[in-house]
This record gives structure tokens, C-alpha cells and sequence, in this order.
């Protein structure tokens, strides 16, 4: 439902202004509106300005605002860590603090510079990782003579192994050694050492063949591959060391300033709030005028506090809303336990107008009654509630999941009930098992009839639309808009009675009365809603005739639910057929939960909303602390 | 007689296959443009549902047709 709302002007002394703002704040039921257009007279214009700041108030403000950001700097080098509540009033600290500020934010701001440097060293380092790994134990292994040359490279597999050797055993005769060892990502690391007379030529003819050297940072060149690696893991070990430090000093810096500095940030928030609203306020000389809109259950509690808190020297005051005032009115959505699920399906339509209606009551009693007209099978039914209410059990902190169980539980419900007016539960197995039989028809056999419903549903469901947008018109006071919406429910009454008539479920008795009606009806149409009005008849008759999806997909079900048991009983096999109509029952509800769901909501979105939901809504925002649901009196 | 209901047969396949392949493609274009419509504005998902749905009428209103020749409404 779209919550009543109040137009309201609160005034005072000046001096007020800021603990007015303050306290509007805390309780966050208040939006401010900035224009003034229809709050304020034509005649009192001349002496109402809008509030402009004093110098104090800016170089206050401004001084603010470049705290916020050092703090925002400094908090932005601190590690994510759960911060303690702070219940400090910060404004008696806040020169101490700056102090401060300067000072932890170049030591933090070091400290985190050191810390990028030393992760991208090791990002580098990592690099040479698998293959030091890799290496290391065939280290102790080797021939470490001063004549000797070290080859490190990294092989893709065994064969490449093959072909190295015999390349050189070509180079080198005999005169060369290779050590391979299997690295964690799935290659080789290889060794080979060689004399330093030939050491070049064989770089160079690994390099001819694409098999690459193991290259190491160019500091350090100078060193014996032995020493490379040595210094390479001690490098690492270092950097991992002075970054576990860091991280420590950051950690604890954070423990012990963290929550002050968020405190502080809280509060230069809330401050920085209160000068953005003064943007918003008018004043006289003496005066300050605060106009807004506020929900109407609301406007005595604070009145009341207003009286409360300043003794009577703040009035508020309901003012009158005017046809202009309509259109930007803001909108807050409520709704009873009942509906509130189905909020759900209306978050992802724009928010409704002040003076339209809110989708969700609507979609919360025609979407189940649909779902079941198209599932409608009480042994579906029955398995979806069981299903839906133990995933509700196990998700029930997430909202939407437990939002969309109580949806299905609902419209599992409507199943049931269907089911039973169909005779169905699980197909025809109803019937064998206990001698279900249908109340009101039979699906499977009885199509034309179900066609007939289908589009008779359609018929009631696009005429309840067409009159609230009747009434819609008749509230906001549009003459012709709403002698064309009555016209235009007219018309589909008589088509729909002239249709009725042929198919002979209506006297053709009245069918002259009816086209005699039409006659008189069309002229009116044409000239209060222009030549397109007659094609806005045909859609609303297309669109009824697009409820018959209700009948078709209904029939696919009950269908595939006979296959089921007629496919079980061909196996001949007790245990087989039951397996078969298990598994085809399943599948079967799956999509007995998808396309009723896709089928109700289309219905609902194209075929019943556009006849009379205006979107263009504006949401309703209180003035209030970031983090606070409003409301707080 | 057989060739009557072979022709009816017929002629109610062609009422629900074609408004379907017009369904099917008209939707594919739609679908496509919509996905990269929501990829830029996820708020405009109701428009699209919306978008995407409307020619499904056609195979609605084909269903209809087929239903009738069938069953000699």
C-alpha cells in the first residue's frame, strides 16, 4: 500500500536552527524539500530568503571536509578489522585529534608504501618459486667446482628431457651432467652443469631451440648460480619477515586508533549532513522555515517532540496539498505480513506515482490464484509446500529466499486447492489410488471449456484493472481521461458480450442491443481519446485473449503428468515404473514452478499493471544518519 | 474424410508453428538487445520482462486458432 503522506512546514527562531536539524535528523521521519514552490505564498516571498551560510559555518565546513578525507586516507591504509563502538563525543578531541592525524597518517602512509614495494618484490620473487623448489634438493647433489657452469631451465615434460640429452650429448659429448626433478605445476625443473669453455655455446643453442635459460634479477648477476639461489630464498624469507611486521605494526595501530578515527569520521559525518541540509532551509531576519513531506501517522509524534524538545518555540504546521504538489510527492511502500513477500516481484518495477496504487496487494492475491489455475495438481502441490518450507527453514536469514518459499507456499496452497476442483493429483494417479475425481472439470479432456475459463478470467482480470484506472482518473480529477477509460471498459464489455453471444454462451437476443451500444460508444471514444483510442481497444482485447496461456501451459502439465504414469506402467515392472513417473514427475514440477511463475508475473506486468499503474514514483527519503532506519521518535 | 482432417490437421500446425517462429525470433532480437540494455541499467529489468514477453501474444493468439480448428469450434 502507498503510505498517506503530509505536506509540512516546521518554523522557529534562527538560533534553533541547528538543534532543529539535529533532532530532524535523529528521528529521520522528515524529507526536506529544497524547492520552495507551493510552500511558500506569493506575497511572503519578498521576505523569505534561502539560508546562506555565515564565514564561521564555511571555514568550519571546509575544515571538515578536508579532515573527512586525510581520515578517509588513513583509514584507507588500515587493515579491514571489526572496530569496537565508540561512545566519545568527538567534538571535545577534534583539535587533539588533528594534531595527531598529521602525524599517524605519514607514518601509516610510509608504513604502507614499504608494504606495496615489498609485496611486488615478492610477486616477482614468486616467479622463481616452483622452480627454486624444484631444484633445491638436487643441489646437494652436484659437482660445485669453480670450472664448472650452472644451466637452470624448466622442461614441459618427459620427452623434452629425451631430446635435451641427446642435443647434449651432440654439443658436449660426455662432458656435461643433467639433473631433473618434477615441480609442483606439473613440469621439470632441469640442471645442467657444464664446463665454462662450452657453457656459452650450449646457452646459445638452447636458445636456437626454444628451450629458454632460467633468467635471475639482473642485481644479481655477478653471482654463481649456486649463490642466485641461495640469495633468492633468503631474499624471500626477508621480504615475508619485514611484511609480517608491517602488517603487525598496521594491525596494531588499527587495534588502538581505529575506532577513534572512525568515531571521529561518524561524527564529521553527521555534522557535514547538517550543513548539506542547511542548503534546503529559508529564513527571515529572525526566522528559519523548514518545509517537507513526512508520512501523516508521523506528523503528531513529532509535533509532539518538537513541543517537547523546544518548549513550544518550533511550530509545525500540516499544510494543504495542492493538485501541483501530486507529482512529486514521495512514495514509501508498506505492507501487511501477507503481502510483504511479494514485495519481491514489485521491487523490480519502477516505484508507482503518489497518486497510483502500489502492485504488491494486487499481485499478492491474483499471482497464487494463477499459479494454481496453471499448475493445479494437489499432489504437486503438496510436494512443492513440503520442499519450499524446508528450504524456508534452512535460509530464512536470507531474504529473498524465504520471501520466494512463502511465495511458493502460498501459491502451493492455491495448487492444492486447484488440484482438488481438477481431480488431479499427480496426473490421473489420484483417481487409481483413491478415487480422486474432478469437481469442476477435467483438464486433459476437456479443453475448450478451460479455454473458455481461461479467457473469462482474463476478461475479469484486464475490466478490475481498466476500472481502477477508471478511478484513478476520477481521483486526480481528469474528466476526459476518465469518460475515455469508461468508454473504453464499455466497449470491451460489448465486444466481449457480442463474442460470448456467437460462441452461444450469451442470448443472442441482446447481441442488437449490444452492437446498437457500440455504435453509440465508438463516437464517444474517438473524441475523447483521439484516433489511436480504438487501438488501445484491440490491445486490451488481445490481451485478454492472451490469458489463454493459462489453459495452454496448465495442459502441457497435465499432460506431461499422464505420460508419467502411462510411460510407468508400460515398463511393466513395479520398481522401474515407479523410478520412470518419479523422475518425469519431477522433471514435470520443476517446470510446474518456473512457467507458472513467468506466465502469472508476465500477466501481471504487460496485461494488468499498464491499465492503470503509473510509474514515475520518487522515493521517500528522510533526513537521518547514514546508517539508521528511520522512524525514531 | 481422412483428407479433411489431414488438411485441418494441417492447418491448425501452421496456425501454432508459424506465430511461434515469428514468437522465436521476434524474442531473439529482443532478448539480445535486452541483455545489453540490463548489462548498462539492471533497473530497467522490469522493462525488458515486459519487452520480451509481448510477442508471445502471437503464439498465444496462434494457440487459440489451433485450438479451434481442432476441436471445430
Amino acid at each position: 500500500m502507498i503510505v498517506r503522506m503530509s505536506k509540512v512546514e516546521l518554523a522557529g527562531p534562527r538560533e534553533l536552527l541547528e538543534k532543529v536539524l539535529s533532532l530532524l535528523r535523529d528521528t529521520g521521519i522528515l524529507e526536506i524539500e529544497p524547492n520552495s514552490t507551493g510552500f511558500i505564498n506569493k506575497i511572503d516571498r519578498v521576505y523569505i530568503d534561502s539560508y546562506l551560510p555565515d564565514k564561521s559555518s564555511l571555514s568550519e565546513r571546509l575544515f571538515l571536509e578536508d579532515f573527512k578525507d586525510r581520515i578517509n586516507e588513513l583509514l584507507s591504509y588500515l587493515p579491514r578489522i571489526v572496530i569496537r563502538s565508540g561512545y566519545f563525543n568527538p567534538q571535545s578531541i577534534i583539535d587533539t585529534i588533528s594534531e595527531t592525524l598529521q602525524k599517524h597518517l605519514l607514518a601509516c602512509r610510509g608504513l604502507y608504501r614499504r608494504k606495496e614495494e615489498l609485496q611486488k618484490e615478492l610477486a616477482e620473487l614468486s616467479r622463481y618459486n616452483i622452480f627454486l623448489d624444484a631444484v633445491e634438493p638436487l643441489l646437494s647433489g652436484l659437482n660445485k667446482s669453480p670450472d664448472l657452469d650452472f644451466i637452470g631451465l624448466t622442461l614441459k615434460d618427459h620427452d623434452a628431457e629425451e631430446l635435451l640429452r641427446r642435443a647434449l650429448t651432440h654439443l658436449a659429448g660426455d662432458r656435461y651432467e643433467l639433473l631433473t626433478s618434477n615441480a609442483p605445476d606439473g613440469t621439470q625443473a632441469g640442471l645442467i652443469s657444464v664446463n665454462k669453455d662450452i657453457s656459452d655455446r650450449i646457452k646459445h643453442a638452447l636458445s636456437d631451440k626454444n628451450i629458454p635459460e632460467m633468467k635471475f634479477p639482473s642485481a644479481i648477476g655477478g653471482l654463481t648460480f649456486v649463490d642466485k639461489i641461495g640469495f633468492l630464498k633468503k631474499r624471500t624469507s626477508e621480504i615475508s619477515d619485514e611484511l609480517d611486521m608491517i602488517n603487525m605494526q598496521l594491525d596494531s595501530f588499527s587495534m588502538k586508533w581505529g575506532t577513534i578515527y572512525q568515531r571521529v569520521k561518524e561524527w564529521i559525518d553527521e555534522r557535514l549532513s547538517l550543513f548539506r541540509a542547511t542548503a534546503s532551509v529559508f529564513v527571515t531576519q529572525m526566522c528559519f522555515f523548514i518545509y517537507g513531506w513526512t508520512m501523516s501517522e508521523d506528523v503528531t509524534k513529532l509535533r509532539e517532540r518538537l513541543n517537547k524538545d523546544f518548549k513550544g518555540r518550533v511550530v509545525l504546521d500540516e499544510l494543504e496539498i495542492e493538485e501541483e504538489d501530486l507529482d512529486r510527492m514521495p512514495v514509501i511502500l508498506k505492507n501487511p505480513p501477507y503481502f510483504k513477500p511479494f514485495e519481491l516481484f514489485t521491487r523490480i518495477l519502477p516505484l508507482p506515482r503518489y497518486t497510483s496504487y502500489d502492485p504488491t496487494p494486487f499481485i499478492a492475491i491474483f499471482f497464487p490464484v494463477f499459479f494454481g489455475m496453471i499448475l493445479g495438481d494437489a499432489g504437486y502441490g503438496l510436494f512443492i509446500i513440503i520442499v519450499s518450507f524446508f528450504i524456508f527453514k534452512k535460509f530464512r536469514e536470507k531474504q529473498n529466499v524465504a520471501d520466494a518459499c512463502r511465495i511458493l507456499m502460498i501459491a502451493s496452497l492455491h495448487t492444492i486447492f486447484f488440484g482438488i476442483l481438477y481431480g488431479e493429483f499427480f496426473g490421473e494417479f489420484g483417481h487409481t489410488l483413491f478415487g480422486l475425481e474432478p469437481v469442476f472439470v477435467e483438464r486433459r479432456t476437456a479443453v475448450i471449456p478451460m479455454l473458455y475459463f481461461a479467457v473469462s478470467v482474463g476478461a475479469v482480470h484486464v475490466l478490475i484493472g481498466s476500472f481502477l484506472g477508471l478511478i484513478t482518473a476520477v481521483h486526480r480529477k481528469m474528466k476526459k481521461e476518465a469518460l475515455l477509460k469508461l468508454m473504453h471498459i464499455l466497449l470491451i464489455i460489448s465486444i466481449v458480450s457480442i463474442v460470448a453471444s456467437l460462441f452461444g454462451l450469451f442470448p443472442a437476443l441482446m447481441t442488437k442491443p449490444v452492437i446498437l451500444a457500440i455504435f453509440i460508444i465508438t463516437p464517444v471514444l474517438l473524441f475523447t481519446g483521439g484516433l489511436l483510442a480504438p487501438l488501445e481497444v484491440i490491445k486490451s482485447i488481445g490481451n485478454i485473449i492472451s490469458y489463454a496461456r493459462i489453459m495452454a501451459i496448465g495442459l502441457t502439465s497435465v499432460l506431461l503428468a499422464y505420460v508419467a504414469n502411462h510411460l510407468a506402467g508400460m515398463t511393466g515392472d513395479i520398481i522401474v515404473g515407479t523410478v520412470v513417473a518419479g523422475l518425469l514427475h519431477l522433471l514435470n514440477m520443476v517446470i510446474g514452478i518456473f512457467s507458472p511463475t513467468i506466465h502469472s508475473l508476465r500477466l501481471h506486468y504487460v496485461e494488468f499493471f499498464n491499465k492503470f499503474i503509473e510509474a514515475g514514483g520518487r522515493k521517500f527519503e528522510p533526513f537521518k544518519k547514514a546508517d539508521k532506519k528511520g522512524g525514531n521518535i | 474424410m481422412n483428407l479433411e482432417k489431414v488438411l485441418m490437421a494441417f492447418a491448425a500446425a501452421l496456425a501454432i508453428g508459424l506465430p511461434a517462429l515469428a514468437t522465436a525470433w521476434a524474442q531473439s532480437k529482443i532478448g539480445a538487445a535486452g541483455a545489453g540494455t540490463l548489462a548498462e541499467k539492471p533497473e530497467l529489468s522490469a522493462t525488458i520482462i515486459v519487452l520480451v514477453a509481448i510477442p508471445e501474444t502471437m503464439v498465444i493468439l496462434g494457440f487459440v486458432v489451433s485450438a479451434m480448428i481442432l476441436f471445430g469450434v
